[in-house]
This record gives C-alpha cells, sequence and structure tokens, in this order.
C-alpha cells in the first residue's frame, strides 16, 4: 500500500519545460509534471487526444497517437515490444484525459486491464472535453453545464450521475489501483512511487479541476480540488490486491454545497439539486467506508 | 530438399508470418482470417515460433497496438472485411508515422460473408501498399516480401498481402515452405524505423515536433509517402526478382503479371483469385487460336501505372474485370485506374470494364472466355455495348 511522500522528495529536474499552451491554473499540467518528475528518465509517454499536447512540451519520449480510443491498445504494444526487445526498464506512462479514459478509451482501458498489460495509466480528471471546448464526458457529476449539456428552460445540465470508473478498474483486479488529487500532492507522488516498480496494470485517476470548463478563478485550483476531496465529492482511495483502503479520512465531511458555488457549472443549481448530489455523495461515502479496510468485493 | 505440405490458404499466411520471425502479433477473430491467427498460436505454443502474441478486444486495438509494437519490432496482424473497415482509423496512423507494419488481409465483403476486394480497396487511400495473390503459395511468398518491401528504407510503408477468403482461406493445395535459414539470408533483422527509447528522446522530439509543427509544410507527410509509394515500384520489382533468385519462383514483374501476352490483340485483366481462374479461359481461347492474353495486377497499391501504358501499347482492347464497385462513378476501381494510365497514350486502347464476382459471385470459365470474346471483338474495332457490365 501507498505511503505519502513529501514533496521535498520530488526530484527537482523538470521533464515538462517551460512554454506550453496549457490555460492558465490548468492543474492537468501539474498532473503531467508530477508524473513524469516520479516515473523520471526511463519514462516513454503514450497520449491522444486530449488536453495533454498543450502540456507536452517534455524531454521524455512521447507518441501522440491521432487514435483517440487507442491509449490501452498503443500502450500495450509499447510494453511488449519493449519487453520482447529485453527493455523491461522502459516505464510505458499514459497521461489521458477523462473522454480517452472513461469514454472512447474505456474498451481498451478495459481489456489492458484485463490482459493485465505492463503499464501505468494516469488519467487527469478535469470532468468534459475540455480541450474540444467542454463537453459532456461520462465523466461529468450530474447537473454540471457543459457546452452539450446547456442549461435552459428544457434542460437542467448533465441528468447522469458521474460514472464510477475507479471502481469498474478495481473489479478488473489489477495490481493497483487508486484515486489521487492535485490538492494532495504527498498522497498522490506516495502512491506514483508505489505504483512506479509494480509490474502491470497500475491506474491513478487524479481530480483536475478546470477553471476554463469549470468557470472559476483560475487561482482557486488547487481549492476547489482541495474542498472536492474534503466535501467526499473526491475521496482518496487505492485497492491493492483486491483489497480497498481510503488513503485520507477528514473527519467530518463539509457539504457539497460550499464547493458547488464557487464553479459556474454548478451556478443553477436548485436546493433540491443541490440535496440530490449531497446525498450521492454521502451514500458513496457510507459505502466506501464500509469497504475501507476490506475487500473491493 | 524442398518442403512440400498440402495447406489451406491461411496456413500458408501463417507459415509466411512465421519465416519473417514476426516478435509481435495482434490477434482478433473473424471469418475467413481466423485459422490464421490460430495457426499462429499453435505454432506459439510448439515453440516453433518466439513472438509476443497478443489478443486483443478488437480490430481496431490489434492496428494501434501493431503501430506501436512495430516502432520497435517485426509486428504482423491479420483481418477480413468488417475488422478491416474498423481498422480504419489507426490505419491512417500507421502511414503517418511511416511505420513499417505488415498485415494479411483475406477479402471478406462488407456486404456480406463471401469474398469481393470491397474491404481493401476501401482502404486505398489510406497510403498503404498493396498486394494481391492468386493462390497459396502466392500468400505465403508475397507474405516475405512484403516484409522486405515494407522495411526498405526507400519505402518504409505498412503493407497489405491479401487474397480471397474461402477460395484461397479454406482450401487446401500443395505449397512449398522455403527453408528458415534461406528467409533469414532473404530477408534481414528488423531495423527499428523510427526512435522510441528514452535514450533517443531528442530524436523522438524531432520526430513528433516535425510531424506536429506548424512550421512545417502541412502537405509534407502526403509528399513524402507519394514519393515512398513511387520508390515502391522499383523496390518490389527488386524483392520480386531477388526471391526469384533464392525461392525459384516470382510473380510477373512483381507489379503485374503478363500470362501468354505475347501477340496478342486483346487482354482481360483481373486482381485475385479470378486472374487465376481467368489463365485457364486464356489457354483455351489460345489453343483455339484467339489472340487474346490475361495481365493479373499484382500490385494495387503502388499502382502500376506505366505498366498499364506498356501494354495499352501492345493490346487494342483491354477487358477489365472489377472484383469491386466504386458507385457514383461509372466502372470499377482498376478500371478507373486504368484508363487514367492510358490517357497519355497516343493512341489509346479500348478499355471495357466488367463487374464480376462481388459478395463471392461465382466467376466460371466460360463467364471468363465471354468476357475475352467481348474485348477481342471490340479489339477489331466492333462495336460492343455495354462499356460497363455487371456478370
Amino acid at each position: 500500500m501507498s505511503k505519502p511522500v513529501p514533496l521535498s522528495k520530488l526530484d527537482d529536474k523538470e521533464f515538462i519545460v517551460p512554454a506550453n499552451s496549457a490555460c492558465q491554473g490548468c492543474s492537468g499540467s501539474i498532473v503531467a509534471r508530477v508524473v513524469s518528475k516520479v516515473m523520471g528518465e526511463a519514462m516513454v509517454r503514450q497520449e491522444v487526444a486530449c488536453c495533454g499536447p498543450a502540456f507536452g512540451n517534455i524531454i521524455q519520449p512521447s507518441f501522440y497517437g491521432e487514435v483517440f480510443e487507442g491509449a490501452g491498445a498503443m500502450m500495450t504494444g509499447f510494453a511488449r515490444a519493449f519487453n520482447k526487445l529485453g527493455r523491461d526498464d522502459i516505464r510505458v506512462t499514459g497521461i489521458i484525459g477523462d473522454g480517452g479514459t472513461i469514454d472512447i478509451g474505456f474498451q481498451g482501458l478495459s481489456s489492458a486491464a484485463e490482459r493485465n498489460e505492463d503499464m501505468l495509466w494516469v488519467c487527469y480528471d478535469n470532468e468534459a472535453y475540455m480541450n474540444t471546448g467542454g463537453q459532456r464526458s461520462s465523466a461529468t457529476t450530474r447537473y454540471a453545464e457543459t457546452t452539450t449539456t446547456p442549461v435552459g428552460e428544457f434542460s437542467r445540465g448533465k441528468k447522469e450521475a458521474k460514472k464510477p470508473l475507479p471502481i469498474l478498474v478495481g473489479v478488473h483486479r489489477v495490481p493497483y489501483m487508486a484515486t489521487a488529487s492535485v490538492a494532495y500532492p504527498e498522497d498522490f507522488i506516495g502512491k506514483l512511487t508505489y505504483a512506479k516498480p509494480v509490474k502491470g496494470f497500475r491506474f491513478i485517476q487524479v481530480s483536475a479541476p478546470c477553471p476554463t470548463g469549470w468557470r472559476f478563478d483560475p487561482k482557486y485550483s488547487a481549492k476547489i480540488a482541495k474542498d472536492m476531496v474534503l466535501s467526499g465529492l473526491w475521496p482518496l482511495y487505492e485497492v491493492v490486491e483486491g483489497e480497498l483502503r481510503i488513503t485520507y479520512k477528514p473527519k467530518e465531511l463539509k457539504p457539497v454545497r460550499d464547493v458547488l458555488v464557487q464553479q459556474g457549472r454548478f451556478r443553477h443549481l436548485t436546493d433540491d439539486e443541490v440535496d440530490e448530489i449531497q446525498s450521492e455523495v454521502d451514500s458513496f461515502w457510507a459505502r466506501l467506508k464500509e469497504k475501507d479496510g476490506g475487500p473491493l468485493f | 530438399m524442398k518442403k512440400f505440405e498440402v495447406m489451406v490458404g491461411n496456413k500458408a499466411v501463417a507459415y509466411a508470418a512465421k519465416l519473417a520471425r514476426v516478435k509481435y502479433i495482434s490477434a482478433f477473430p473473424i471469418t475467413p482470417q481466423t485459422t490464421i491467427v490460430q495457426y499462429l498460436a499453435d505454432m506459439i505454443a510448439n515453440g516453433e515460433l518466439d513472438a509476443d502474441y497478443v489478443t486483443m478486444e478488437g480490430e481496431l486495438s490489434c492496428q494501434a497496438s501493431a503501430i506501436t509494437a512495430s516502432t520497435t519490432v517485426r509486428s504482423f496482424t491479420a483481418t477480413s472485411g468488417p475488422g478491416l473497415l474498423y481498422m480504419h482509423h489507426p490505419m491512417h496512423m500507421t502511414t503517418w508515422a511511416r511505420l513499417p507494419l505488415v498485415m494479411a488481409v483475406v477479402h471478406r465483403s462488407t456486404k456480406g460473408m463471401q469474398p469481393d476486394q470491397m474491404d481493401a480497396l476501401s482502404q486505398r487511400d489510406t497510403g498503404w501498399l498493396m498486394m494481391e495473390c492468386q493462390n497459396s503459395q502466392e500468400l505465403l511468398d508475397t507474405g516475405i516480401m512484403a516484409f522486405k518491401v515494407a522495411e526498405d528504407p526507400r519505402v518504409r510503408l505498412p503493407t497489405i498481402f491479401m487474397g480471397d477468403g474461402y477460395i484461397l482461406s479454406y482450401t487446401s493445395e500443395p505449397v512449398e515452405i522455403p527453408a528458415q535459414e534461406e528467409v533469414d539470408a532473404f530477408l534481414p533483422p528488423y531495423e527499428r524505423p523510427i526512435p522510441m527509447f528514452p535514450e533517443e528522446a531528442e530524436k523522438v522530439r524531432e520526430m513528433m515536433g516535425e510531424l506536429w509543427s506548424p512550421f512545417v509544410d502541412p502537405q509534407k507527410v502526403w509528399k513524402t509517402q507519394q514519393e515512398a509509394s513511387e520508390n515502391a515500384k522499383t523496390v518490389i520489382k527488386e524483392v520480386n526478382k531477388d526471391f526469384e533468385k533464392w525461392f525459384g519462383r516470382s510473380y510477373g514483374n512483381g507489379l503485374v503479371e503478363e500470362y501468354k501476352c505475347d501477340n496478342v490483340d486483346a487482354v482481360l485483366v483481373a486482381m485475385g483469385t479470378i486472374a487465376s481462374t481467368a489463365k485457364t479461359a486464356i489457354d483455351q481461347l489460345q489453343r483455339d487460336g484467339k489472340r487474346v492474353g490475361l495481365v493479373a495486377i499484382k500490385s494495387f497499391k503502388p499502382f502500376p501505372f506505366e505498366d498499364f501504358q506498356r501494354i495499352g501499347k501492345y493490346a487494342k482492347a483491354l477487358g477489365i474485370i472489377d472484383r469491386n464497385v466504386s458507385t457514383g462513378t461509372p466502372g470499377g476501381i482498376t478500371f478507373t485506374e486504368i484508363r487514367h494510365s492510358l490517357y497519355d497514350l497516343e493512341e489509346r486502347p479500348i478499355t471495357l470494364n466488367f463487374h464480376a464476382g462481388m459478395r463471392g459471385k461465382e466467376v466460371r470459365v466460360e463467364d471468363l472466355k465471354r468476357m475475352a470474346e467481348k474485348t477481342l471483338k471490340a479489339s477489331r474495332g466492333e462495336k460492343v455495348t455495354p462499356l460497363v457490365e455487371w456478370v
């Protein structure tokens, strides 16, 4: 199981070099920066269509595949071929958005997990297709306004709940699965450090608030990420060998309302709608606590 | 001593991959391709082949994983019909990154299980090279040649070798299996076509930068592919000759096979197993003194443009058989390509087109004889109709 690693232990070397075209306050680029530093020199990065190329000015080799749904398959090819040539030292690492992971990339994700391919898949989750202008994905939270779920007389934003991907990956019985947040770098680095030497399929889904798409002041990215954890909207946990463990337990959850009101995408919410999200969060958190320290299923 | 075995076409394809010592195979079942990957699985299980064999969850992933694998090791995949259509999108990526991946296509119609060429010809503008086969021996031989052509530094383009489903895939005939040592001598070990190791990070950056840079001519990627594809004509001819030296077999000049084309007034043109059947029709017609030969298209991409200009000078009429349809254009795909080739000739021959064999519709010797007679009639200057006929 992972142990938090202090920020001071992080490699000074920068692999993502300055001058990139990410938006102000982009937490996806923080994810990429941290992942690159922990994985180090021997990393080969896989990208597909997402905001990734915007923070792609990196020193490690990076293969941008113009195959949106192909992350699982392309990383499989790399991992197998490197292994065949005896280059097990190369760490195949995907930095993939939520669409390429949870929607269009889900088939490849599931089958790479089923085959237990030797790769680390990091999903930076900004909860929509942000690179194409903020369209809804199955990672979008219920009632969020996106460019394909606009709010109007006949629409209240996204109708459906967020797909519980970490649980879905967990039930694939992969060697490692975790959630993380850019607001908890010690926890995140700890999880990456744990996952790095593990052989087989490793998956980390990182909460990455997007000021552009969620409509908040870019200076609050980390704050919103933190409040999501504190409110139970984004619980931090991991599944190792089928055992679930909550890695950070707030004593008492903050009301979700406090987090939602900070984001323009939830501006239209009624009290009832906030209550509905609150009850979903409460019930998920209760079930997670029940499972804590025991088998996921 | 020569080693023969009676085998179906799909086994011949598996032998080609095995003899090429592929190191990565991505597999997914689809009729009539399926037994190719089954034979390969057996070969690996028996220790005859040392390759990483990955059963993917679909053809798109077969192609996508073979793309990245082929940056590092010799890779192979195979498919048919709808499976190939499902691969279409990553296939553009394969040519973009200029990876010499080799793939076997066992023709299956896009509108049914039986064969026609619509699956492969729907990929004609992906930039892949495509080589057609008439029998199982040709499948095995072409498979080995395909790796050599694709990997040649003058080419570096992914390559399909293909043959008709059922007619070849499940039909047994004697096939000579080349000796492994000879294939090893003919086909050098795989050289990584693009850098991808961490110690080559600088070069990878350069390469990806070139693909994505706004400062590079946006059309350059197609321009260089076009040049490589032109180079492929020379390379295919060389490889075909070299193959003849090593194994005693070759296929025309590598691009087209002209069968009994001396002193003819007309030729039939066909691609795949129809050409094989047409040889019998030509034999019978020539026995009766009819001056008609056969041109089998061996390389569909690159298209043997110059060869047809040469053929167009000795044949007064060409009866072109298309096991494909390009709806919205009068005439099939090879018909259009050939007419395009002939346009610059001062004296252009007459061209007739026959749509035949779609969705496995049988094309018999007598059908081919009738097509040849019609073409001969046209070569004598007699009026024949229609220009494009459904057989």
